[in-house]
């Protein structure tokens, strides 16, 4: 694995250097990025090797007692391919992005971050041990906690990277927890305990680490930092944080699930049932949801549901015995993975250009921008048909092998048949709410009339930050419109994951070829349209009005549809599980001189988690306040009681 | 062998009780240099420590270096810069303390009878003064105001670790995770109460960690 800890090596040299030079700027930015491209280069290059790539082996003891080690199989290098692909990309966007030299040690400590961040994750994804992983999980989990703590002199940052500390590190007592329950009975740090757990021991290590990786994936119960965190940390971090970060704890439940080799179908119909609330909840939330980096947010909840509603019909099936409906659900979710990295990224890189050049989140306070910004607007296009599932986007892709994995569990029984339709259903609604969501975004920020002046000035982002937007979204046009060696690479990780799913060659290579027609004919379809359009405009005198004037006289732009009353409608069908609040003043006089309109969509699981578990227990703290009365002797006196009672207890 | 360890542990008990009855910061800042040279000292003098390889020897040495030397100097600068003229200020008077140091001994002996430790012959006493010293050091952190006497009762806590630690460990071990683990604390320990102390005595004219009290949320 020379290669492989070389390219590491590399991108965190990126980072120290950037740290070294950050009084010369443009030299920091420029040598630190030069580091961290060859270093993911070499990274993806050196899965390619055979002495590197899938079975390389590495081990040290670290401190005499503490054995580290790392290897790679497919799973490991599946998920290496997107954090070494992502990141350099996030990595040149920085370039443009971040182009105040007056805060120069403020960039290159991100940059450094950053970087750490590449690292520990590739750790995490070859840990070979129970302890590796752990390690490597912690650091991952505290250098993004420093990135979400970019901004830190906003109140509001620093709110949310404590929440996210909170949750991470709550997530990480759960996965120790879950760890050390396989080092008890086993009694080291090997993976291949796992496989020799008594039954229902295996049933609550997993969920145990369900929950804890879960709370990093952004789960349903468990997302809560998520909407807070993305918002909070600049873009090219939300992008890495949102398409790579995330994906770790899917890895994780997926490295468990594979390890404790449960054949309990409980572990199936949880993922299944977890993933289907998350992607509901997660667009419909979305859909709440008028501040653009917000949004996205929920959408990653969605899409880490569509990735586990995958992942739990591929875990069903192998329990089942139904090899097609566990190889197409594996298959799926993983390819969502890869997908969802790709087009995620694009969308949240698309949303920072939108606010470096305007300064404005709400999607209320924009609009018309793809004629100041094209690139930047054609690209988020591209990433939101992509998001949504619509072909030719990659997206389209994934979801389609997860509803052929589903429309095979048909043929099952009992509680598992009601959980496949309710999959299908589900999968059905939140690709027409995200469809919705995407129309109301790309509708109200890029298409429509200014609703500001200023934003008639603003420019195109520079080339530095269109760049790797304009490669995302081709990535997301070439997997959605060949989509074959992508799908064949995917079924043989699964294959080399579980050797028993090995689904049958012909039938993969079929629905590949089909799925590659059916979108290449969509994309064929729509530039016939386009054609057909302009060849009856050629010789037709072409007026152009104000966008949605629908006829009035006198429009103005504050007539325009807003996020707000687009979703409403939409959101209020959900209500159970949306909470509306709204602000209306009302209107009492024959001529109103003014009224106020303002609603906001309320998370149900915010409101549980602070009813009834903040609120109950900062009651109970609250009333032990006396405890800390700032006498530092009495605070030592504590100290002392508690050993000499201990000591008691072990003498009486 | 075995009477020159135990001149040392009487002599490390006796600084223990001069600490606890002594009224003078410079005085107690010495106490300490002195108990932990001798403290540093012991494990050499032990019978199972005898056939040390130079890996020990540099230890002991950058023992003795840290312990008599670099924290009780860094504990005078400390003492200079905020120019504390004033005495210790007790919460508990000086005999009282004294007479807790003489409980704690008999306390210790009881402990260590009652805790039943395979020691080696001639070991108790070195227990002994091991708990003695720990408590005494905790004592002196509670009963003192001052911020620079609770380090220097977490030094002397630290002393009663590493003697209960040479107490227990029948080989000469070769890993010192844990002494200087705890060392390196007391390191940062000293330079933070350094930078405390300026920072309390520049906002309150005093260095009484009473005073902190007006910090609380």
């Amino acid at each position: 694995m020379n290669y492989f800890f070389a390219a590491l090596g590399l991108v965190l040299t990126g980072g120290v250097a950037a740290l070294i030079f950050h009084r010369q700027f443009l030299f920091a930015k420029g040598f630190s990025l030069l580091l961290t491209v060859a270093g993911c280069a070499l990274g993806l290059a050196s899965l390619a090797l055979p002495s590197d790539g899938p079975a390389a082996d590495w081990s040290l003891t670290w401190l005499q007692i503490f054995p580290l080690s790392c290897s790679v199989d497919s799973l490991s290098a599946f998920f290496l391919v997107p954090i070494f692909l992502i990141c350099p990309l996030a990595a040149v966007y920085n370039i443009g992005y971040q182009d105040d030299a007056g805060a120069s040690l403020k960039t290159m400590v991100g940059v450094f971050f950053l970087n750490l961040l590449l690292v520990a994750m590739a750790l995490v994804v070859v840990a070979g041990n129970l302890l590796t992983l752990l390690l490597a999980w912690e650091v991952m989990s505290l250098s993004s906690f420093f990135l979400v703590l970019y901004d830190f002199k906003k109140e509001t940052t620093r709110k949310a990277a404590y929440l996210y500390l909170v949750f991470s590190q709550a997530g990480v007592l759960l996965i120790s927890a879950a760890f050390a329950i396989i080092f008890g009975s086993t009694g080291s740090f090997l993976f291949a305990g796992a496989a020799t757990l008594p039954a229902d021991i295996k049933l609550l290590v997993f969920f145990l680490a369900c929950a804890g990786f879960g709370s990093k994936a952004g789960v349903f119960p468990l997302h809560i930092w998520l909407p807070h965190a993305h918002p909070a940390a600049p873009s090219h971090i939300s992008a890495v944080l949102s398409g790579v970060m995330i994906k770790m704890g899917i890895y994780g439940i997926v490295r468990t699930y594979l390890l404790l080799g449960s054949q309990d179908p409980l572990i199936g119909q949880a993922v299944l049932v977890l993933g289907m609330a998350s992607g509901v909840l997660g667009v419909l939330y979305a859909l709440g949801k008028h501040d653009i980096k917000r949004l996205l947010a929920y959408h990653s909840v969605e899409n880490i549901g569509i990735i586990m509603i995958g992942l739990g019909l591929g875990m069903l099936g192998a329990t089942l015995g139904n090899p097609v409906m566990a190889g197409f659900g594996f298959a799926g979710g993983l390819l969502h993975v890869f997908n969802h990295s790709i087009f995620k990224s694009l969308l949240f890189m698309g949303a920072g250009a939108v606010v470096k050049a305007t300064g404005l989140l709400h999607v209320d306070d924009l609009g018309g921008l793809i004629k100041q910004m094209p690139v930047t607007g054609r690209s988020f296009i591209a990433g939101s048909v992509s998001i949504s599932g619509l072909p030719p986007g990659n997206g389209f892709i994934s979801e389609f092998l997860i509803y052929f994995a589903a429309f095979h569990g048909l043929s099952e029984t009992g509680a598992n048949l009601i959980l496949v339709m309710l999959a299908i259903i589900s999968l059905a609604v939140i690709g027409g709410l995200a469809a919705a969501c995407f129309t109301k975004v790309v509708g109200i920020v890029f298409l429509g009339e200014p609703r500001h002046e200023e934003l008639r000035s603003v420019g195109e982002a520079g080339s530095w930050m269109s760049l790797p937007m304009l490669l995302l979204a081709s990535f997301c046009l070439v997997i959605g419109v060949f989509p074959e060696p992508f799908i064949n690479a995917v079924f043989r990780t699964v294959a080399q994951m579980v050797p028993a799913l090995t689904v049958d060659h012909v039938l993969v290579a079929t629905v590949g070829t089909n799925l590659a027609w059916a979108s290449r004919l969509l994309l064929l379809m729509v530039l016939l349209i386009m054609a057909v359009r302009k060849a009856f405009s050629l010789r037709k005198e072409v007026a152009r009005g104000p966008t949605w004037g629908c006829g009035f006289t006198r429009p103005t732009v504050r007539m325009q549809y807003s996020g707000t009353s687009y979703a409403l409608s939409i959101v209020s069908f959900y209500r159970p599980f949306a909470r509306i609040r709204t602000i209306w003043s009302g209107i009492d006089t024959i001529f109103p001189k003014q009224a106020a309109y303002a609603s906001r969509v309320d998370d149900i699981a915010e409101i549980a988690l602070h009813r009834f578990l903040v609120s109950p227990v900062a009651f109970v703290l609250g009333k032990l306040r006396w405890i800390q009365h700032g006498h530092i002797q009495l605070y030592i006196g504590y100290i002392i009681g508690t050993i000499a009672v201990l000591l008691l207890i072990f003498f009486l | 062998m075995i009477n020159m360890t135990n001149t040392i542990l009487v002599i490390i008990l006796l600084s223990v009780l001069l600490s606890l009855a002594s009224n003078r910061l410079s005085a107690l800042v010495r106490i300490m240099a002195l108990q932990g040279v001798m403290v540093s000292l012991t494990p050499l003098f032990l019978e199972h420590h005898s056939n040390l390889g130079s890996g020990g020897l540099i230890f002991f040495q950058i023992m003795i270096l840290i312990k008599g030397l670099l924290i009780p100097g860094l504990l005078f600068m400390a003492v200079r810069k905020v120019s504390i003229t004033r005495e210790i200020e007790p919460l508990i008077g000086y005999h009282a303390s004294l007479f807790f140091g003489l409980v704690c001994i008999l306390l210790s002996g009881y402990i260590t009878s009652r805790l039943q430790v395979s020691l080696p012959a001639g070991h108790e006493l070195l227990l002994i003064t091991a708990i003695t010293t720990l408590a005494a050091g905790l004592f002196l952190m509670m009963g003192r105001t001052k911020a620079i006497t609770q380090v220097i009762g977490y030094l002397m806590l630290e002393n009663g670790i590493y003697l209960i630690g040479t107490a227990l460990t029948k080989q000469s071990h070769t890993l010192y995770v844990v002494e200087f683990g705890v060392l390196l604390d007391l390191l940062v320990g000293v330079m933070i109460m350094g930078i405390i102390l300026h920072n309390i005595n520049h906002a309150f004219d005093d260095v009484d960690t009473t005073l902190m009290r007006r910090l609380k949320d």
